[in-house]
């Protein structure tokens, strides 16, 4: 199923995406000035600046259609460095706003391409303004809509049906009084005697076949057997657990599409036992500027006591987030993610599964003692390389004749390897 | 080395009597009822049917309500901004310092949860004092103060400040004097901070006391050579050692470190070169400084000074006024004999008292003086800071307060209502004062008598600095953030003060920048940062100037006798002496539960103290173990039980200080009898000698909750020792080729075990070993061992996983006592001799328990570990049957989740201490010495992922680690060059039980006296 999710995706994708350039195309026909403006702008501005909203530099709309000045702008774009060092005031106003952070300098920009800049900007932003923002909000509500509609008119057809059924009890009633009063009109009851007879009949005389019977037991007893070894020998597996998260954070976009590498969220699975959930000064590395209009991203702002206008931390709204652990491994045993992850060189995918395909991550591995021993038996150690082995005479003859050396046989099953 | 000497642990023992022999015939003192039940009408007996029904129904019930339940939801919290050093998992270590010692703190997601020494640190090079490693559960005590204390009730820092600030002012400007009582005050950042506040409030004087006084010596040394101090004893340099009542390896100044000292004249090193020193010990009660000596010769109270007169006089060939022999043969003989040995060391010989008195202390002088011991054993250049109390002032603060000239007295780590010898005038005179201020961390006895508490922080959670000796400087960081709303001391004293200096850190930075940094060649923040790595300061030593002692003995020897005199215990009187203890020491630490159940340790008693009396006087006085005694001396009585202690001087009686606090907190609180009402003032210095009534009260009899006998031996050969020559004369035989081969041929049941790689085993030096115990707390932090309590120890059912078992044997005149017969037929129990043995988990290659575990909980690793697998055991307690060596422990209670031991470690702060690399245990699961498999498994861990093989000393026991004598190695015998493996080479090595062919993992090393011989 999750194939062809991915691949419902991946089509609607592309479906999306050409779309979305034969509208260009055709945006680019009727306005030379400002789709030139466009491409310029997303190339050079867009890591810095938004239109709407301050980022790392200030919101380009309102800010340039309120400044109207622009011989000026074009200078502050081509060299804002050479307006402060002019001591400009205008620059100096902008510059101390901003924590004195220079923005880059863009001498390679023509007048021409600033003022397809600046057009683009302000027509976009005009755009922007007029489009009513109810326009958004309907799309949201119509996309939850079905849920909260559908609640209401299931709650009416029960409601409706209620009311049918009562009302045909009601008329049921009455006829029974009426064929009470009138018992002619009851039909004759030998019909149904017949019936009963010839059942009772059959199934007597299936019980009378001993083969039968006795198969039947057995087959009973098998599957009863059988379902309570499983169910027992489950109890407290945990696997497939799936709870739902305080933040719906995807592993499937940022392992799977971004190729984030796992160590740069869970470094602690490297010289740790402990993962490691990141703390969210990781997240804000990047979500300081990604999708900060989004409302799980805004989760992390509230977590952090973040402004995202001011970019200003306020400590004490700070609340941590409280995930939902999935892989609990009792407290009796013991368990170090850096052993396995840097000692024995193993993958994540090994014991946590697809990973990179997870939008919500769930407990792959059962997590079970059985499971644990059973890698042992059979994954070989990552000797070759760790001058740690080189001691250990008779496992360094072994690796050197490329022979197997399994956790197992380097006392990996024993107790108190695990347990202590 | 064999010898056929018998070897007990106590009376009861030796006596064989009903009582004992009943408990030691059962592994658990109380067994489980199956016999009646099964005798009785247990099976035979009906149960109704309704009743059987409504049972299985509600268990049925029971279970699937329990079984229905889906995974436990666990919530993961991550740091909101992780600090960059802090890896979840990973623990890091900090520098800091306990009572000037230099130390590590060890904290695991920003909580302390170890103390481990310094490596460089001066005193134990590693080593530390069991009350160094249970200092770190006062962090998380919840008996502390939550917040300042205003008339009792609870109040604000701001509202205290200005209350503090106006009654300070109003006092200024009436010009009442202003006392500071604080203990011995060595940090130079403090005494800063106290000249601050001086400088603000100039009436303001800073009185200094030690509840365990050291003043004696102070004004000896001021007396004899115009120095005030305490000088650094260096036993390291000593050859011969004789002690009148000081138990240096104990409780006596700075002992951790002198157990140090001490151990490197008598380790293998020193055994084998022949070059072990001698320790001679004159004292009434049992220490255990004298319990270690070569020799230990009781004398009463009365005797030690006229028994250093004689000394004097056999060492210099004077003879003092009034001196007369001791009337005691043997005491006599010891110190003729002892006074030639010291004549013969001069230059390595050391002479040390216990006494407080000064002219005692003079006299101690005069005699070091004339075996050069000044520069050599005795170093007055660089002297010791850890005491600089003065009795006498104390004293007049009483006085003065009286008259109501004091206007306000503030109180920093000093409890003189508690420990005050006359407790009850102190609090009255206290009474006169308009402000009264306490630093205490605790609402003690002290902090209930004034008006304000000002609780200070714990040391791991503030910035400070110690200087415990001359050119030794330590600093305190902050290792976690204030568990409770408390303020540093200093801190306090600054804002009041109205100091220029706002924080306190702040003051400890100028302080250091302003002269220490410099001494260690450090400068700026670089050198700031360097001294957070390092922790310590040490500067070279200064060179020794020679002193000469000209005073004239006549009038202190006067002093002296007639002090003996006046102590001379007469028909039915007892003669007294209070001492301190090796764990709960002065009574600060009495709120500490791992310290209270740290068996004491001589008489191995926890959670009290006692009346110890030698069995001869008991038997006159007709007296038996735990009857309750009162004991009326310096008129004050209390009522303690009594406990027959072998090895006590006849006619005496020794009570421990630090016990009896009644505002310590949850856990110390009514725990024994305070014994500081005891002391006396004698010549300008508190004593803890005088002349006792003793009157037997009748009634029950007390049951300490003692551990001595708890798993015996049956006798059996356990201990070996033997003396210098003999093993001298030995050795040579053997390297000459004529000696006895010691070699047996064992015969196997079992195939061998495989151990490829590693095999972890222990050597133990009981020669080193000097019985302290500070093994045992630090085992306890590790391993997340409970503390079970009183009532719980009396029933033998302690947890610890490390004992130190304390054999006595009889030592009279050079004859062993080798028959049962003949110890009837001794008379007293004087001469006993003391060897401690540590005592835990052997991990046998063939070890019973292992055989007879029914469902495999306890298995051998390829590692030679015996390892114990508490998710597997079911409790049928077996092999804590069948262990030869009584180490395993069963848990009788979940004592983590039991309201009957909320008390210890068991609640919301407490449990903050726990390793979380050890599992805690669960009711009904057997367990043991594990040899800290976290530890090894980490120290393994640790090198595959540097990509190096693991090196010797990587991997070191908890244990181990906290040994100042250095008597525990651990390592892989694999190695042959690994250190554990040379020290199981020395012939001293043995095996206990042996015979048996369980093949331990522990090698233990003779005990080697350095005896006395008799030919003179």
């Amino acid at each position: 199923m999750r194939n062809i999710s991915l691949l419902f995706k991946q089509f609607s994708r592309s479906v999306l995406l050409i779309a979305g350039l034969t509208a260009l195309s055709f945006a680019a026909h009727a306005q030379g000035d400002k789709a030139k403006g466009e491409a310029l702008y997303k190339a050079k501005c867009t890591a810095c600046h938004k239109l709407d909203q301050r980022s790392t530099g200030p919101a380009l709309g309102p800010i340039m259609t309120s400044e109207t000045d622009d011989k000026w702008l074009t200078k502050w774009i081509q060299n804002n460095q050479a307006l402060i060092a002019a001591k400009d005031p205008k620059a100096l106003k902008v510059y101390n706003e901003y924590n004195q952070a220079g923005m880059t300098v863009f001498t390679e920009l023509s007048d021409g391409d600033v003022a397809n800049i600046i057009t683009y900007v302000r027509e976009e932003w005009k755009v922007m303004q007029e489009k009513p923002k109810g326009g958004a909000a309907t799309g949201e509500v119509a996309d939850s809509g079905p849920s909260s509609s559908m609640v209401f008119a299931l709650i009416g057809i029960i409601i409706v049906a209620f009311i049918v059924i009562l009302v045909l009890n009601r008329a049921i009633g009455t006829l029974e009084r009426l064929l009470l009063n009138r018992k002619d009109l009851l039909p004759a009851e030998e019909v149904t005697d017949v019936v009963a007879v010839d059942r009772f009949a059959t199934f007597r005389r299936l019980i009378k076949n001993k083969k039968l019977v006795f198969f039947v037991v057995l087959a009973g007893v098998v599957a009863f057997g059988s379902w309570n070894w499983v169910t027992m020998w489950n109890t407290g597996v945990q696997q497939g657990y799936q709870p739902v998260q305080p933040i719906a954070y995807s592993h499937e976009l940022h392992a799977g599409v971004m190729k984030i590498n796992c160590q740069y969220c869970h470094g602690g699975a490297y010289k740790s036992k402990n993962a490691t959930i990141p703390s969210l000064n990781v997240c804000m590395n990047c979500h300081k500027v990604v999708k900060t209009e989004s409302p799980e991203i805004q989760k992390i702002y509230t977590a952090l006591g973040y402004d995202p206008g001011t970019q200003k931390y306020d400590t004490t709204k700070a609340r941590p987030i409280q995930w939902v652990r999935i892989h609990n491994l009792p407290d009796l045993a013991y368990f170090n993610h850096s052993q396995h992850v840097k000692v024995a060189g193993l993958e994540c995918q090994n014991c946590h599964g697809p990973i990179q395909t997870m939008k919500e991550v769930y407990q792959y591995s059962p997590l079970t003692m059985k499971w644990c021993i059973q890698c042992h038996k059979r994954t070989n150690i990552n000797g070759l390389g760790n001058a740690y082995y080189d001691n250990m005479l008779e496992v360094h003859e072994k690796l050197k004749k490329g022979e197997k050396v399994t956790a197992a046989m380097m006392g990996g099953l024993e107790c108190a390897k695990c347990h202590y | 080395m064999e010898s056929n000497k018998k070897y007990w642990k106590g009376l009861e023992e030796l006596n064989n009597t009903p009582e004992f022999v009943e408990l030691n015939k059962h592994e658990f003192a109380e067994p489980v009822p199956i016999e009646e039940v099964l005798s009785g009408t247990g099976l035979t007996g009906k149960t109704p049917r309704r009743n059987f029904l409504k049972s299985v129904g509600f268990g049925i019930g029971a279970v699937s309500l329990a079984a229905c339940q889906r995974a436990p939801v666990h919530k993961s919290i991550p740091y909101l901004i992780k600090p960059e050093e802090v890896t979840p998992g990973v623990a890091n270590f900090y520098v800091s310092s306990f009572e000037g010692q230099a130390i590590l703190v060890k904290t695991r997601e920003g909580r302390p949860i170890k103390i481990e020494g310094n490596p460089g640190d001066l005193f134990g090079q590693g080593g530390i004092s069991s009350q160094a490693q249970a200092s770190l559960l006062g962090l998380y005590d919840t008996s502390r103060l939550k917040g300042p204390m205003q008339d009792g009730g609870d109040t604000g820092w701001n509202p205290l400040d200005s209350f503090v600030k106006a009654e300070l002012a109003a006092i200024k400007a009436s010009g009442k004097q202003i006392r500071l009582v604080t203990n011995s005050i060595n940090s130079p950042s403090t005494l800063g901070v106290i000249a601050a506040f001086a400088a603000e409030y100039p009436t303001t004087k800073h009185v200094t006391y030690d509840a365990v006084s050291y003043t004696g010596i102070i004004q000896a040394n001021q007396n004899s050579f115009g120095k005030a101090v305490l000088p650094h004893y260096r036993f390291d340099k000593a050859d011969i050692i004789v002690s009148f009542g000081a138990d240096f390896l104990g409780s006596w100044i700075s002992h951790s470190e002198f157990t140090r000292q001490y151990v490197t004249k008598r380790n293998e090193a020193a055994v084998k070169s022949g070059k072990m020193s001698r320790h001679i010990q004159f004292e009434s009660g049992m220490s255990l400084t004298g319990s270690n000596a070569d020799v230990r010769i009781p004398i009463k109270v009365s005797q030690e000074g006229l028994a250093l007169v004689n000394l004097y006089n056999e060492i210099t060939g004077t003879t003092l006024p009034g001196s007369k022999k001791l009337g005691n043969n043997i005491a006599d003989n010891a110190i003729m004999l002892a006074a030639k040995q010291l004549a013969a060391a001069k230059g390595r010989a050391v002479v040390v008292s216990g006494s407080n008195d000064v002219a005692v202390q003079i006299l101690v002088n005069a005699i070091n003086s004339a075996l050069g011991s000044y520069g050599n054993t005795i170093d007055l250049d660089n002297p010791s800071y850890q005491y600089k109390g003065n009795d006498a002032d104390l004293v007049a603060l009483v006085e003065e307060m009286k008259r109501g000239d004091v206007g306000a007295v503030f109180f920093l780590d000093a409890n003189p209502v508690y420990n005050y010898y006359q407790s009850s005038a102190f609090a009255d005179a206290l009474k006169k004062v308009r402000l009264r201020v306490s630093f205490a961390p605790y609402n003690d006895e002290t902090a209930a008598a004034c008006n304000i508490v000002a609780p200070t922080h714990h040391f791991l959670e503030s910035w400070g600095d110690e200087n415990a000796v001359e050119g030794f400087y330590t600093l305190i960081q902050p290792t976690i953030n204030p568990v409770y709303d408390t303020r540093k001391a200093e801190q306090s004293l600054l804002v009041w003060s109205n100091n220029a200096v706002k924080d306190y850190y702040t003051f400890v930075r100028n302080t250091w920048n302003n002269g220490i940094l410099a001494k260690g060649g450090l400068a700026g923040q670089n050198g700031w940062d360097t001294l957070l790595q390092n922790g310590f300061i040490k500067v070279a030593e200064k060179p020794a100037t020679p002193v000469t002692f000209s005073r004239d003995l006549n009038a202190v020897a006067q002093t002296i006798l007639a002090q003996g005199n006046k102590l001379t215990g007469g028909e039915g009187k007892l003669e007294l002496q209070v001492y301190e203890n090796t764990s709960v020491g002065d009574g600060k630490y009495a709120n500490n539960p791992w310290l209270q159940e740290l068996p004491e340790a001589v008489s191995k008693v926890t959670w009290d103290n006692f009346a110890a009396i030698a069995p001869k006087t008991a038997e006159e006085l007709k007296l038996e173990e735990g009857d309750l005694i009162k004991i009326t001396a310096n008129g004050y009585s209390t009522e303690l039980p009594v406990l027959l202690q072998p090895g006590q001087a006849q006619g005496t009686v020794s009570v421990a200080l630090g016990y009896g606090r009644t505002k310590a907190g949850k856990v110390g609180d009514g725990v024994g009898k305070n014994a500081y009402p005891f002391l006396v003032l004698t010549n300008g210095t508190f004593q803890g000698n005088a002349v006792a009534t003793i009157e037997a009260l009748g009634g029950d009899k007390v049951v300490l909750a003692q551990t001595q006998t708890h798993g015996s031996y049956e006798g059996r050969d356990i201990i070996r020792e033997t003396t210098l020559q003999e093993y001298l004369k030995k050795s040579e035989e053997k390297e000459h080729g004529h000696g006895e081969h010691e070699k047996k041929q064992t015969y196997d049941l079992w195939e061998a075990y495989d151990r490829p790689q590693y095999d972890w085993v222990m050597a133990i030096d009981l020669n080193a070993c000097t019985g302290c115990g500070a093994c045992v707390v630090a085992c306890n932090v590790e391993n997340n061992i409970p503390v079970v309590g009183r009532d719980e120890v009396r029933r033998r059912r302690e947890m610890h996983w490390i004992r130190i078992d304390r054999y006595y044997s009889f030592d009279e005149k050079g004859k062993t006592v080798t028959e049962e017969k003949e110890i009837d037929k001794l008379e007293d129990l004087d001469h006993v001799s003391v060897t401690y043995q540590p005592m835990l988990c052997q991990h046998c290659d063939h070890a019973p328990c292992e055989t007879v575990c029914p469902v495999l909980a306890t298995t051998h690793s390829s590692e030679g570990l015996n390892q114990m697998t508490y998710n597997r055991c079911v409790g049928t307690r077996y092999c804590a049957n069948n262990c030869p060596y009584k180490v395993r422990r069963f848990n009788w209670f979940n004592y983590w989740n039991d309201s009957r031991f909320e008390n210890y470690l068991q609640n919301d702060y407490t449990e903050l201490v726990l390793n979380p690399d050890v599992t805690t245990r669960f009711r009904g699961v057997m367990e043991k010495c594990s040899m800290c498999v976290q530890r090894i498994q980490a120290g393994k861990l640790n090198a595959k992922l540097q990509k190096r093989s693991l090196n010797d000393g990587d991997i070191k026991m908890a244990c181990q680690q906290t040994c100042s004598a250095n008597a525990i190695i651990f390592g892989n015998k694999n190695d042959p060059n690994s250190e554990v493996s040379k020290a199981l080479k020395s012939d001293r090595t043995y095996y206990v039980l042996e015979e048996l062919n369980v093949q331990p993992g522990i090698g233990y090393q003779t005990k080697v006296r350095n005896r006395l011989t008799t030919e003179a």
